[in-house]
Formats: structure tokens, C-alpha cells, sequence
């Protein structure tokens, strides 16, 4: 039975595949395209292509990057120029307008992408992402904290975290719109094969493809700059495919907020909140803060992490890769009715100091589309390109992935 | 070998025993030193802070069955409206008045419920406090006890068993409905057999189409609504679908009834213990608790 739904439903992917191909030849022809687009991943970049020629049809003037407004660079650097459709700089610029950058800057494409985008986009990078650093991180837990008890060993657990970039801002509603407009939900690619019959109930209040509360495709007026809520984790993860990110896991989150300092011989030191130690209900959207549902984004400056990265503690939860209670050091593990994953963060409606607090973890049914629910992306720092762009000329990129990539792509 | 020894007759104190104080619930007779009233098991202290008061106390009583969520409502309502962000104030009247709140909050900080109320009256909490609203000139000064669910069954499967329920149900001016919307969703029919039963009991305590139950405000609210985010949407069609009975009988009977939801755990896991399995809420995050309560004291203030 197993097999035949397998079969079923890879068979579904090619048909989806191939029709969608096909179709795209029609419309466009472009033959070359298609002929090398052998990996799924070129596939998928054509049908953005395909997709990202109708959205732009309705738009008079496209920005060079679709950073979050408040941090998205001026048109700087390389003159706009008017890309011609069958120009495959078009499809790179299609994605600098779609915020999806990252991709550009895979070392498997960055090197056919012009310069100057591929300056863009690594400008876009910097400004809508920080740097977690190489190192390690304690995964304490939280009960632990908070009853001061002395039994580390028992109740915390070292763990390794690569080096990676995590989005400063929690997803908008307004970039998570982009998803959707570009056929996000209709592009099976993004998602997880055990969730493909579910994807068809992702709809909005008006029976349209999108968040639990938008309607008729669209976020409510004047939300373009909260985080996008009412996601299940498929959304979530989906919507980071399509950027050419993904979900942080708990240790890489827990890391980005706790800014673990270590010195040697002795045991890392640890904030208990991304500004410090102490709370400080006036740096993050929290209960009682005012507010009763989502603030923008770019609220609350004051509590950003050490590493530039805001809203890590209120506002909205946010989804992480990792299985609930996965990384948990207790001993006694909690259970639940389903499999949950977990979050992190605390939102506006968090009522306990004691919850919103770096090391705090809870969890959530992952098809669950919860009103203070969001997610923000990461991105390995050995999935972007090591460029210099001062002297780089057009030709000269210099393809440094991580060592690991590096051994895993040689094996 | 007995020894003798010079006692003052303190003469006072015989006439203040021979002066009965009532309660301020069933209105029985106590002596003046009195901490629970010998016929109902309610706390003395409501009646002497009633005497220093103009105007009484009004009454509102929070029922449901046992495990809907009536401390942990209470708890929560209490402590959210007194911290001072709400519209609604509230100021606790006596030490006893806290206790719910502090076993509550300390509880849930802990990701841990607060265990279950004990059947007997002595050992109930009550909260006596001042409500302010910015809409009313004075502030109505409020009654509510955490009742046991199990009592509250008893009683209304076997009348008088607690006497202590039906006098504070005959005298409540309005009253806070619990349902569990988890186990409606699932398909039970217990939570609305247990309602309109509860309904039932009220509209036979005092039927006078002037001043009885029928005429009295009525909030009732789906807990634990966090686990059917469409009772969110709209509870009183959430009642219309998963409690057709309760749903009728407040359509026909009692014209001031409105239909809320409410949660407090965001998501609940279970913990295995010696005793069993146990309930833990894995964050909590309020929602709905403060609306019922609000048009309940409005409702009671006309």
C-alpha cells in the first residue's frame, strides 16, 4: 500500500514536472533552459521565471532586493538596466526582487550570475541577516534555570553549532506574500512528500491559498511589515526552500540569542535573554506590553541580540527544525498526544517572564496554523559563496565553501 | 493534685458570643470568633468585611465539571486584571483573597496546573475583591469562590448535600458557565449533559421571571479552546454544533446567556509519574479569559 502511494506519488511530481515544463516551453521557448535544467533545482528556477514574469507584469518599478523595507538598500551600486526575458540575468534579477537572494549565491550558482547581482545579493544578505558564529552552545534546561539547581551535568548538554547566518527579522507578511503570488502553494517541489494531501487545506478565511488569517491571498491592511502568522511548520519550511534558506535548529537558535562567550577551561557564559540577564518587558512584545496582537518587525530596537538580530523574545514564536524535546537535557522528557516540533521565543501573548527567556522551549503540533506562530530562516555559511567582490572582475569568485560541503561534495 | 488559680471573668467576651453573627452566605448563625460559618463552611471573614461595607458585595459564581478549568480560570483572571494593563482593575479585599492567585500563578510559571480543588467547603478558596471599571463611577465590590467540581456534582445529583453551593447559587447575581471544549471536540456528550444539568438546578433554585436565573446574566465559556482553534472563531455556534443541549436550553430559558472561549495553554504534554499520567501545559498564553468576565460584570451593573 505503502509502495503504491510512493508510486503514485512520485508519478504526480513528474506529471506536475513535465506539465509545467511543457508549458513554459510554449510560452517562452526556452529551449536552452530546459535542456540543462537536468537538476531539479534549475527546474524549479525556470518555473520562478515563468511565475516571476506574471508578477512583474503588475509591477511598474521592481527594487533590486526584496529586503524588509526599512533595511532594503536605495538601487545602489550597478546602473538598472532593462534585461531582456530570455536573458537568464532576468531570472537572477526576478529573484533579487523575490528576496531570494540566497539562492544566487549557492556556490553552485553563484558562478553564472553576473557580478553585480551577485553583489546585490550578497549586499541583501548582509542587511537581512546576522552571523552566528562557530562554536559551542549550552542547551539547558529551562527548569533548571529558573530552580538555580547545581546539578549542571544533569540538566545541560554542550553542543556544536557551524557557523551560519539567521535572519535579523522574523518573516513578513509581506515577503511571505511574494510566496504565495509566485505559486508557492501550487509548486509541490518545496514541500515535504508526507505532506503533499495536506497542502490543499493550507488555505486562508476565504478559501485561498495562504496563512490561516489573510484573505483572498492578501495579508490584512497595514500588516505588511508584522510576521507573517497562522503557518504550520510545512509553510514554513516550504516558504525557506523557496528562498534558498531553511529553518534554524534549536542549538543554532538557542545560540544566536544566548551569544555564548567561551573561555577556556571553564563553561560558557550565557544571557538568559538576547539584550542580558535581566528581563526587560520593555525590549520585546510580550503581555502587557500593549499591544494585544503583532508589532512590526522593526519595533522595539532595543532588543536586538549581540549579533544584530531582532525580536528573537516576543512577538511571535517561532518554528525551529528540530523535534520537541529533542535537545532537551532533562531527564524527564515530557510526552505528547502527536509529534511536535519545537519553538522558540515566546510571543505577544506569552505571559510568564519565565517563558520568554532564550533557553525556554515549547512546542507545537507541526500542521497546527496558530495565531502567534511565525518563523524567521538560516542559511549555512558553507551554502554561500566566499566572493571578493573589490577585485572581482566578472570571472574571478572564488568558490569557498565550508570544509564539510567541500569533503561532502568531493565524496 | 489539683492547684488553684485566679481566673478574670472577662464579661465582654460573654456578650459578644451571645450576639449570633451571620453568615454571609447561607445567613446561619455564628459566634463572633467564628473562622468558617458552622453551617456552610464559609470563611467568617466575608461576612465581617461585608459589615464594613455600604453597600454588599455581590456574588459571582464560577461552576463547571470537575477538570474544566474553573482554578485555573479564576487564577488567571484574577491575576491578569490586577496587574493593572486590562481596562478592568482588580484589588484583592483580605489575605485569603490572593491565595488563589498565588497558587495559581506559581503553578503555571512552573509549567505545572494547580491541583485539584478538594471537596470540601473549609478548604475552598474564596476571593473577595474591589473591580474597578473606567465606564462605572464605583467600583463593584465582588464575591467568588474556586468551587469543587465534584461538590458541585453532588449537589446538583443530591440537593443540600452542600449547602454552602445552593445558598451562594441562590444569592449570585450572575454566574460563569465552564465548559471543557476539548472534550466536546472529541465527541463526549458529558460536558453538555453536565451543563444542562448545571442550568437545570439554576433555573429551579430561583424560577421568578423578575429576579430568578432566567433574568440573571450568564457567561458561558468554552475552556481549554486552545486545543479547537475554531471555537475561537465563534463560540456560540461552536456551542450550536458540539452542545446542542446546553445551546437550546439557553435559547428557551435564559435570555441573558452569551457564549465565550477561552485558553490559557498555548500546546499541553503529559508527564509519566508514580500516580499516573499528568497534564502540563507547555506555555501559557491567555486568551479569552477577560471578555466573559468583563460583560458579566456589566450585565450585573444593569
Amino acid at each position: 500500500m505503502n509502495s503504491r502511494l510512493r508510486i503514485a506519488g512520485t508519478l504526480f511530481f513528474a506529471l506536475v514536472i513535465v506539465a509545467t515544463a511543457v508549458m513554459a516551453v510554449l510560452v517562452s521557448g526556452h529551449w536552452l533552459v530546459l535542456a540543462t535544467a537536468g537538476p531539479p533545482l534549475l527546474a524549479i528556477l525556470y518555473l520562478g521565471l515563468v511565475r516571476g514574469r506574471r508578477a512583474s507584469a503588475t509591477r511598474s518599478s521592481p527594487a533590486p532586493c526584496s529586503a524588509p523595507r526599512q533595511r532594503s538598500p536605495k538601487p545602489t551600486g550597478p546602473e538598472r538596466r532593462v534585461y531582456d526575458v530570455n536573458d537568464p540575468a532576468y531570472l537572477a534579477q526576478q529573484m533579487l526582487e523575490q528576496g531570494r537572494h540566497s539562492l544566487l549565491l549557492r556556490p553552485q550558482i553563484a558562478a553564472n550570475v553576473k557580478p553585480e547581482q551577485l553583489q546585490t545579493a550578497m549586499q541583501c544578505l548582509d542587511e537581512t541577516m546576522g552571523i552566528v558564529p562557530e562554536g559551542g552552545v549550552l542547551l539547558q534546561s529551562w527548569r533548571c534555570l529558573m530552580q538555580h539547581d547545581e546539578s549542571h551535568g544533569q540538566r545541560e548538554r554542550l553542543v556544536h553549532v557551524e557557523p551560519l547566518y539567521l535572519d535579523r527579522y522574523p518573516v513578513t507578511n509581506e515577503q511571505y506574500h511574494k510566496f504565495v503570488e509566485s505559486g508557492g502553494y501550487e509548486n509541490m517541489s518545496l514541500w515535504d512528500p508526507s505532506i503533499w494531501p495536506a497542502v490543499l487545506d493550507f488555505v486562508d478565511r476565504s478559501g485561498h491559498p495562504g496563512p490561516r488569517y489573510w484573505q483572498e491571498g492578501r495579508y490584512p491592511a497595514g500588516l505588511e511589515d508584522h510576521p507573517v502568522v497562522g503557518v504550520s511548520w510545512y509553510e514554513a519550511a516550504a516558504f525557506a526552500r523557496w528562498v534558498g534558506k531553511r529553518l534554524p535548529s534549536d542549538p543554532e537558535w538557542v545560540k544566536a540569542g544566548c551569544w555564548p562567550v567561551l573561555t577556556q577551561g571553564t563553561r560558557p557564559m550565557q544571557r538568559r535573554h538576547p539584550w542580558g540577564d535581566t528581563m526587560d518587558r520593555e525590549r520585546a512584545h510580550l503581555w502587557g506590553s500593549g499591544s494585544e496582537g503583532t508589532v512590526s518587525v522593526f519595533e522595539l530596537p532595543e532588543g536586538v541580540s549581540v549579533g544584530g538580530i531582532y525580536h528573537l523574545v516576543g512577538n511571535v514564536w517561532e518554528w525551529t527544525s528540530s523535534n520537541y524535546g529533542a535537545w532537551d537535557p532533562a531527564q524527564h522528557k515530557l510526552e505528547t498526544a502527536a509529534p511536535m516540533k519545537s519553538i522558540r521565543g515566546g510571543a505577544f501573548d506569552t505571559y510568564f517572564d519565565t517563558q520568554a527567556m532564550c533557553q525556554f522551549q515549547s512546542g507545537e503540533n507541526p500542521i497546527n496554523r496558530k495565531h502567534n506562530i511565525g518563523f524567521r530562516c538560516a542559511l549555512s555559511m558553507c551554502d554561500v559563496v566566499a566572493t571578493d567582490l573589490d577585485g572581482m572582475d566578472g570571472e574571478e569568485e572564488a568558490l569557498v565553501g565550508c570544509a564539510v560541503g567541500a569533503e561532502e561534495e568531493v565524496s | 493534685m489539683t492547684g488553684k488559680a485566679v481566673l478574670p471573668m472577662d464579661s465582654y467576651r460573654l456578650a459578644q458570643y451571645s450576639v449570633q453573627v451571620p453568615c454571609f452566605i447561607c445567613e446561619g448563625g455564628n459566634s463572633f470568633d467564628a473562622e468558617v460559618c458552622r453551617h456552610c463552611q464559609a470563611p467568617m471573614a466575608l461576612a465581617h468585611q461585608a459589615n464594613l461595607r455600604k453597600t454588599p458585595p455581590q456574588l459571582v459564581a464560577t461552576i463547571g465539571s470537575a477538570d474544566a478549568g474553573k482554578t485555573v480560570y479564576l487564577g488567571m483572571l484574577t491575576d491578569m486584571l490586577s496587574r493593572g494593563h486590562q481596562e478592568l482593575q482588580l484589588l484583592a479585599r483580605g489575605a485569603f483573597s490572593v491565595s488563589l492567585q498565588q497558587l495559581t500563578v506559581s503553578a503555571l510559571a512552573n509549567c505545572e496546573f494547580p491541583g485539584k480543588t478538594p471537596n470540601e467547603p473549609d478548604r475552598w478558596n474564596w476571593i473577595h475583591c474591589q473591580v474597578r471599571s473606567p465606564r462605572k463611577r464605583d467600583p463593584a465590590e465582588l464575591i467568588m469562590p474556586d468551587l469543587s467540581g465534584e461538590a458541585i456534582l453532588h449537589e446538583i445529583d443530591h440537593p443540600h448535600t452542600y449547602p454552602v453551593i445552593r445558598a451562594f447559587l441562590t444569592k449570585c447575581a450572575g454566574v460563569l458557565v465552564l465548559i471543557d471544549a476539548a472534550r466536546l471536540m472529541e465527541g463526549g456528550k458529558d460536558q453538555d449533559f453536565f451543563a444542562m444539568k448545571m442550568m437545570s438546578y439554576l433555573s429551579e433554585l430561583e424560577d421568578d421571571p423578575k429576579n430568578g436565573w432566567c433574568a440573571r446574566p450568564i457567561s458561558l465559556i468554552f475552556t481549554k479552546a486552545d486545543q479547537c482553534e475554531v471555537c475561537f472563531d465563534d463560540p456560540s455556534e461552536f456551542g450550536r454544533k458540539h452542545a446542542p443541549g446546553l445551546w437550546q436550553h439557553c435559547q428557551q430559558r435564559f435570555k441573558r446567556s452569551r457564549f465565550f472561549a477561552s485558553g490559557v495553554a498555548g500546546a499541553c504534554g503529559y508527564q509519566n509519574e508514580l500516580g499516573g499520567v499528568r497534564q502540563v501545559p507547555l506555555r501559557v498564553e491567555p486568551r479569552g479569559i477577560i471578555q466573559p468576565f468583563t460583560w458579566l460584570v456589566e450585565q450585573i451593573g444593569q
